[in-house]
């Protein structure tokens, strides 16, 4: 029993201590993107416990997710309403499995190296094409590993679901934004009122 | 701080580290401490971003649909069993480099091996080592493109070089020795080869007008083969029909655990066990060191060493005197026997007794429990081959199993049947220790230029043989190895091979099953490296050579479609054959037995001859296989570098068993380090008392000990085969690895220290610190 109390004390400053140092460093952290060149953030892809820097640390611990920059200023908007495309037409997997897929830059270049060769954003991914590499798309959506959240697209898509109903309307972006807050609240609800299942293990596990 | 141009360094912009990928234990500490500040140096740098966001990402080489899996067959290439594997494969990112270029690359990645649960052998099911076999496609330190030697021979230095300049320097090599007419001057050093990679290597020898290869294995089971090829007419290792048994008498042989096929055995041991209401078979194991077959055992029989054939004739002379058979049941492998027919006055139990250490009652009783519990087998493996006498020893197990008749019978022994397909017994291969003798020898290498494949001499031959004095006297070694170990240091070029998930595989198993089985998988991936298969690359130089080699396949593929087309079941197209992992018949299948007949061997000795007096040496030194590494071909994968030994618990490095009693006598304790004196050298290890083992027997793993073999396996405890004797058996030249005596001394100190870790005292401590 003895020194219970004093735990207890270290614990309030020791989470005071966290609080200010999180809200001081994502200050810096939000200073530090302002006026950069498009460079890739970390997306996780690669499983690493690592990170960067404290900061990210600490935004990763929060759950905190800096607004995505793309490398190129793909425009959903035209490719939707103009040329008329479906949003399968190159998230090709959705409705087959887990993953929605972006395309590889193979999927872009079929259409475009005949296609609006001259347009500046154009050239940019030319550019990578020569390179042989392709886009470094930044991740949008997706759960912190935490989480323990798994989803999986082709039930979803196979219910009918419209896309917009948990994206947005995509046909009136560019790149994608995370306009629709993708709380557990959002999932639970329209889970309930649909009447799917609304167990803890059908997300986590 | 932020990302980009602040960023002193990228991680693209430092020089590759990985080019040789040379680990060895002349790292000392200085150096350690220098490599670790380098290390530490790359952390700073790579702390300006994630070290993968500073990579480019390559366009990915093939269609993808990411979350999804997909099972592919394969085949396990660690151990002979040839386990038919079941992937699975799903989308990933791979640090690769393309054109020079490192970046990450989207790609469909093998995650997980489990069996194949179609496949006659592995029927679903993995062992351990299969489980871990992933690790060698994805190790850091794998070879990743080809090598040419800078350095002194063994010391290293190694540079990256483009395929074409490296197949251009063996071509010119061989291209040399075919103008001089010497083409018997090219050597090939492998592994153990099956299938359709055995019919390329000898058809390319031979077209080329180079001796057939030599083969080297150190476990390797030449003994067992000749005997059974004498006994009964099949060289090859036999199946047994554990499921139907109801008696099994194993010497020595480890079938559960490392020896010959040991999937199939658990499988069809668990149905002897357990798959029968009512019946459950009694399994008695005969082995000085208690194995972990041994402790599955109902009744463990701890032999002196070389002595098991002896006992094996004393329950045949119980069996003939008390008349439960009749010598003549025994046939040709009975004839083989010295006083088979009169017999065996030799053998009394009381006789046998003072010669095994077994007491006669218990062999009188062992006896008629082996005739009378049929279907009864027996088998011997592992150690008792491993002596001077081995072919004696394994004939004697042969003559006792044909005595109750259990030859091609339910619950008894079987010879897989093997397809043709163009395989042949290799005729004329010698084997490596009178290779190397004719080498050091002559005045100048008989071979100037060796192909070297996935075998480790250096390792896995005894100091006597001076393997490495031998290799080192050859102008120029080629490896097609995808690790830099013991023996492919010593190689002036290295073309590393792809993994067996990124290579089209073959094998027809040599037992392990009743049917007929060809197994075979196309690659379950793209390379990760800038690697290339070996039988397409021995294709490609036999076709650049000035006097090109007429193999007709442009490629190993075709080769494979071709001889898997020429199977009799052409019901079975190829398509169905790669998608299922091979080709194998409906229903078991009798195999043809071999016709070729040696006259009998009369001067064959039945005493196994030991290294060493036993006044100076007074314990028996048995290496043994061990679970993890089997004969250390497997320390650089890191699961099984954690894995404990399945019996003492003991991990991380190497340890000496050795009898509690023998070792009070000793003033021996647990974890003292003991220093091991044969006549050929010496070696130090913890002891690790066991009460498994024989007062006279002290028992090594073989597996640590290695210089030079990746970061996780180089400087690792020691390597039991380097204090082994020469000695090996007469009739085939295999090394007779159980044939040394040492003597046992305890040190007051050593340095470095060598603890002994045990995994059960690691979970002790655990708990006391709850």
């Amino acid at each position: 029993m003895r020194g219970r109390g004093g735990t207890r004390s270290k614990w309030k400053l020791g989470i005071l201590a966290a609080i200010a140092l999180s809200v001081f460093v994502s200050f810096r952290y939000q200073d530090s993107l302002k006026g950069q060149p498009a460079t890739p953030t970390p997306t996780n892809n690669v499983f690493s416990p690592a990170h960067s820097s404290l900061p990210q640390a600490i935004s990763h611990f929060f759950g905190h997710q800096p607004e995505p920059r793309q490398p190129i200023a793909f425009v959903h908007k035209v490719h939707v309403n103009e040329v008329q495309m479906e949003c399968v037409d190159c998230h090709f997997t959705v409705a087959r499995g887990p993953i929605a897929s972006i395309p590889d830059i193979r999927t872009c270049w079929s259409c475009h190296a005949t296609t609006l060769t001259e347009h500046p954003e154009i050239r940019k991914m030319k550019d990578y094409y020569d390179k042989g590499q392709d886009i470094p798309w930044q991740r949008v959506w997706g759960w912190v590993e935490e989480s323990h959240v798994r989803f999986n697209h082709a039930p979803h898509i196979r219910e009918g679901i419209d896309c917009k109903n948990c994206h947005g309307d995509v046909s009136e972006m560019t790149v994608a934004t995370r306009v629709v807050d993708h709380t557990m609240e959002f999932c639970v609800s329209c889970h309930r009122e649909r009447n799917a299942p609304d167990d803890c293990v059908t997300c986590h596990y | 701080m932020s990302q980009g141009e602040e960023c002193p360094g990228r991680l693209r912009d430092l020089p590759l580290l990985e080019i040789t990928g040379v680990h060895t234990t002349s790292m000392d500490r200085r150096d350690f401490i220098k490599a670790s500040a380098a290390a530490g140096a790359t952390a700073t740098l790579a702390g300006c971003g994630n070290p993968e966001n500073q990579l480019i990402r390559l366009i990915p080489e093939e269609p993808l649909a990411p979350g999804i899996a997909t099972l592919k067959p394969s085949i396990c290439s660690l151990c002979a069993a040839g386990c038919g594997l079941q992937v699975r494969v799903m989308d990933g990112e791979a640090e690769v480099v393309r054109n020079g270029e490192p970046g990450i690359l989207q790609m469909a990645l093998a995650k997980k091996l489990e069996g194949n649960p179609k496949h006659p052998i592995s029927q679903g099911k993995l062992c351990v080592r299969g489980q871990a076999a992933i690790q060698a496609t994805y190790h850091p330190d794998r070879i990743r493109q080809p090598l040419r030697r800078t350095g002194a021979r063994g010391s290293g230095p190694f540079q990256q070089i483009s395929w074409d300049e490296a197949l251009s320097d063996v071509v010119a090599r061989l291209d040399g020795l075919a103008s001089a007419n010497n083409q018997r001057a090219l050597g090939f050093l492998t592994r153990p080869l099956r299938g359709q990679r055995q019919v390329l290597v000898s058809l390319f020898l031979q077209r080329f007008g180079a001796p057939p290869a030599t083969a080297f294995e150190l476990f390797g089971e030449d003994v067992l083969r000749e005997a059974n090829r004498q006994s009964f007419g099949y060289a090859q290792l036999p199946t047994f029909d554990l499921a139907r048994s109801r008696y099994v008498l194993s010497f020595g042989a480890d079938f559960l655990g490392t020896w010959n096929s040991p999937v199939a055995h658990s499988l069809a041991y668990g149905e002897m066990r357990q798959g029968r209401p009512g019946i459950r078979a009694k399994f008695v194991q005969v082995e000085p060191r208690m194995s972990q077959t041994g402790a599955n055992a109902d009744e463990w029989v701890p032999v002196r060493p070389g002595t098991e054939g002896v006992l094996a004739l004393g329950l045949a002379h119980v069996i003939l005197k008390d008349r439960l058979r009749n010598h003549s049941a025994a046939g040709r492998a009975g004839e083989l026997i010295d006083g088979w027919s009169t017999g065996l006055q030799g053998f009394i139990p009381a006789e046998v007794e003072k010669r095994t250490g077994i007491a006669a009652a218990r062999i009188e009783r062992l006896a008629h429990e082996f005739a009378e519990h049929g279907p009864a087998v027996a088998m011997i493996g592992g150690a008792p081959l491993a002596h001077t006498n081995g072919i004696f020893q394994a004939l004697a197990v042969n003559a006792l199993n044909a005595l109750v008749s259990n030859v091609g019978q339910a619950g008894g022994i079987f010879f897989t049947p093997r397809p043709g397909m163009g395989a042949t017994e290799a005729t004329g291969a010698r084997p490596l220790r009178d290779v190397a003798a004719e080498i050091l020898s002559a005045a100048s290498s008989p071979i100037q230029v060796l192909f070297l494949n996935d075998t480790n001499p250096v390792f896995g031959t005894p100091p006597a043989w001076r393997a490495e004095e031998a290799l080192r006297k050859i102008p120029y070694i080629v490896s097609f190895g995808s690790f830099l170990d013991e023996t492919s240091i010593l190689a002036d070029l290295i073309l590393p091979d792809h993994s067996f998930l990124e290579s089209w595989v073959d094998d027809v198993p040599e037992a392990g099953t009743q049917m007929s089985v060809a197994s075979v998988a196309p690659p379950v991936m793209r390379p990760l490296h800038q690697t290339r298969s070996t039988p397409d690359v021995l294709i490609e130089i036999s076709q650049r050579l000035q006097r090109p080699l007429s193999l007709q396949w442009k490629t190993y593929e075709e080769m494979l479609e071709a001889a898997f087309g020429a199977l009799p079941e052409k019901s079975n197209p190829w398509e169905k054959i790669q998608e299922q992992g091979g080709w194998w018949s409906e229903s078991p299948m009798h195999q043809a037995q071999t016709t070729r007949v040696s006259p009998r061997n009369s001067t064959r000795s039945i005493d196994a001859q030991f290294e060493g007096r036993p006044e100076d040496y007074p314990f028996h030194f048995l290496p043994y296989a061990s679970q993890a590494f089997l004969d250390g071909s497997l320390a650089h994968l890191p699961w099984l570098q954690e894995l404990p030994d399945v019996i003492t618990t003991a991990m991380w490095s190497s340890w000496v068993e050795i009898n509690p009693t023998t070792a009070r006598n000793l003033g021996i304790v647990q974890g003292d380090v003991l220093e091991i004196k044969s006549s050929q050298g010496t070696l130090q290890a913890p002891a690790l008392l066991s009460p498994g083992i024989a007062p006279d027997v002290v028992a090594m793993p073989v597996g640590q000990g290695h210089q030079t073999f990746t970061r996780y396996a180089s400087g690792r405890g020691s390597n039991p085969v380097s204090i082994l004797a020469g000695l090996a058996e007469p009739e085939t030249g295999a090394l007779a690895w159980a044939a040394t005596r040492v003597r046992v001394a305890k040190l007051e100190k050593s340095d470095p220290p060598n603890p002994l870790i045990l995994f059960s005292t690691v979970l002790g401590d655990e708990a006391k610190h709850r």
